[in-house]
């Protein structure tokens, strides 16, 4: 909750915006971060886990645009359009690997893929 | 800064990028020695970078107009990663493609460009080298988040290429999630630390957490949950707790020289990143200047930073070494070993004096080399067109190839710590860290673990020389291609005769981590960079001397 506390005492700093709905950007931009660190945690499908990924991305993404417009400062917007770049750069990989391990075992199952593991 | 100043810091980079543009065609090229000739261009364009880095750090006026924290790091770390890089061209060359070039030559198969990978191979390591060079020149966190991204995306490609086997596939995709779970908790952490201090830039970052950390109130708790997800995420790429597990799996997956590629690039890029992050919060001693001219001592990393990284550095060295005694394959030893000596190098990060950096930088030169020396001999043998795997497979190899006994003895040697050997220099300048700084404890752990890490180095050394040659170590031949055998003894040699230049590279170190932009009046930031700048001659400039 100190997290918050700060959060809303920056904003009130920067009176432009109205407080409440900043804090609603900032909350809906952890859930979604953490919606994807838990779904990469516990889901085992490859194509959830990488959606998993993008969505950590998202949210990092939408905080970035929150926290951009609180300091009425554009290059949280910059930054935004970058990740958006790579994440595209990622998704392009993550399929290509995915269909690589498609291609060998028939199963989008990640437990499928245990060979290397402790001895 | 003017744009073209910019332009004229990255030139190396560029030149590289470009030559991973030609790389990448010249591998489909229908002549089979045009083919060949692909490493041999890839790292005439690495030494390219490496000569281009030293011209164009000798431009002052572009450096300080620069706005870098460290406008001289990037000296240091591209000549490193640019000379590693050689080696690490030559571990690989005559082992990419070698089936089907065999197939080709002897007239078996006709040359088909989607079934060769060399091009790609060599573009992708030249665009990772490139992303690593990039993160020294990074001014903000848009700049250090791409650089990230441009080390490692090639990485996962190039495990997955390296090997045609069920094991490479696997450990390219554990890789990629990881590390795109990774790319993902530092990218919160950037946008949190955005959020607490309005401002992308480090320079400026740094004035406004400084100014927040003397306040009363001191850093909001939303910039240190910011830095500790950041260095969390970046921690991936040095192989750090909690972020390590992925280590001996991807090892042990990727081909042999692969494996040495992933144990000395991503290292660097990490440690630079977390260098660079940890100026940004703000060092203890690092002596800064207030606007009217008079020294002040920085307070140093916020106290819950250095708790975490404490924590990290501890776990990270004792699991590291308690992971590597369990193990027989000798891959997975070396993940180990390389997770462990990440815990080392963080010693130096939390000291965080000018001593500190100072060592994490030259420790980076000695584990590079070790680890050139090590996979040198990896990459060099092979047991009936398998790679070397099991440390069983190395039993009685002295009787047959001293040489490479010789280089796998000096590479343990230097890990450990042994007094002439590059690496115990490393260990030394780190442990003094330390103590100065005055975190004992930390120190006190780090030589118990050094003192564990002993049992299973010395088995590495020690089971080709005393061990027999059992049948299955019978079948251990040499690769046709003698490349990675000739780095191998050259690392081996340097990490014997590089310790005589030892204090050169530790001065060079030192002038690479001076701050940037002295708030002063104009005459007097002259008179005191000046003394210190006359220090970084040319002929210091080349620290590892592998090629």
């Amino acid at each position: 909750m100190t997290t918050l506390g700060t959060v809303s005492s920056l904003i009130a700093q920067a009176d432009l915006i109205d407080p409440k709905s900043m804090q609603l950007m900032l909350i809906f931009s952890a859930l979604l971060f953490v919606i994807g660190l838990v779904g990469f945690l516990t889901r085992r499908n490859m194509i959830i886990m990488f959606l998993c990924t993008e969505l950590m991305f998202q949210g990092a993404a939408l905080a970035m645009v929150a926290f951009g417009r609180m300091h009425m400062d554009a290059s949280g917007q910059v930054f935004v359009i970058f990740i958006l770049t790579v994440a595209a750069a990622e998704a392009a990989l993550a399929l290509g690997l995915v269909i690589l391990l498609y291609r060998k075992r028939d199963t989008l199952d990640a437990e499928a893929w245990s060979e290397l593991r402790e001895c | 800064m003017e744009f073209s100043q910019k332009l004229i810091l990255i030139a190396p980079e560029i030149l590289l990028f470009c030559g991973a543009v030609v790389v990448a065609v010249l591998g489909l090229s229908n002549s089979r020695g045009i083919r060949r000739a692909v490493p041999f261009v890839t790292a005439l364009f690495l030494a390219g970078a490496v000569v281009g880095t030293v011209y164009v750090y000798r431009n002052e006026d572009a450096l300080q107009a620069s706005g870098l924290l460290f406008p001289r790091l990037g000296l240091f770390i591209k000549c490193l990663i640019g000379v590693a890089g050689i080696g690490l061209v030559a571990l690989g060359t005559g082992t990419i493609d070698r089936t089907f070039e065999n197939a080709v030559a002897a007239g078996r198969a006709r040359f088909d460009p989607l079934r060769v990978i060399r091009g790609e191979y060599h573009a992708f390591f030249l665009l990772s080298i490139v992303g690593v060079m990039l993160i020294c020149n990074a001014t903000d966190l848009i700049w250090l988040f791409l650089a990230l991204e441009l080390s490692s995306l090639p990485t996962y490609v190039m495990v997955a290429l390296s090997r045609s086997s069920r094991r490479a596939s696997e450990s390219a995709i554990k890789y990629f999630f990881l590390g795109a779970m990774s790319a993902g908790l530092f990218l919160y952490g950037f946008a949190l630390l955005y959020g607490a201090t309005g401002t992308l830039g480090f320079l400026e970052m740094r004035d406004v957490l400084t100014t927040m950390h003397q306040s009363p109130e001191g850093l909001p708790a939303i910039a240190i949950l910011g830095m500790t997800l950041a260095l969390l995420g970046i921690g991936f790429k040095i192989a750090a707790v909690p972020m390590h597990f992925y280590a001996p799996d991807v090892y042990e997956g990727a081909a042999n020289h692969m494996t040495g590629f992933l144990s000395i690039v991503p290292k660097v890029a990490g440690m630079i990143a977390i260098i660079m992050l940890c100026g940004t919060f703000g060092w203890a001693e690092h002596v800064t200047f207030s606007p009217e001219g008079t020294e002040m001592i920085q307070e140093g990393l916020p106290a819950p930073v250095t708790a975490v990284l404490w924590m990290v550095a501890v776990l990270t060295m004792t699991l590291g070494n308690i992971g590597a005694l369990l193990q027989t394959s000798i891959k997975r030893i070396a993940a180990y070993s390389g997770i462990s000596h990440s815990g080392y190098m963080l010693i130096g990060v939390i000291a965080g004096t000018e001593n500190g950096i100072d060592a994490v930088l030259f420790y980076l030169v000695a584990y590079a080399i070790g680890t050139l020396a090590l996979f040198g001999v990896l990459s060099g043998l092979s047991r009936a067109g398998h790679e070397v795997e099991s440390l069983e497979d190395l039993a009685g190899l002295w009787r047959r190839r001293p040489r490479m006994a010789a280089a796998l003895a000096l590479a343990a040697g230097s890990f450990v710590g042994l007094p002439p050997l590059l690496g115990f220099w490393g260990k030394l300048f780190i442990f003094i860290a330390g103590v100065e700084s005055g975190h004992i404890v930390l120190v006190t752990i780090a030589a118990v673990n050094s003192a564990i890490s002993a049992w299973y180095y010395l088995h590495i050394a020690g089971v080709p020389i005393v061990k027999m040659t059992t049948p299955r170590s019978e079948a251990l031949t040499p690769q046709p291609n003698g490349s990675p055998r000739v780095v191998a003894c050259v690392a081996g040699l340097a990490l014997l005769i590089v310790p005589i230049f030892s204090r050169n590279i530790y001065t060079f170190a030192r002038s690479s981590m001076r701050y940037g932009e002295l708030t002063l009046p104009v005459e007097d930031a002259t008179a005191l960079v000046d003394p210190d700048t006359k220090k970084t001659p040319g002929p210091e400039e080349d620290p590892p001397e592998e090629d």
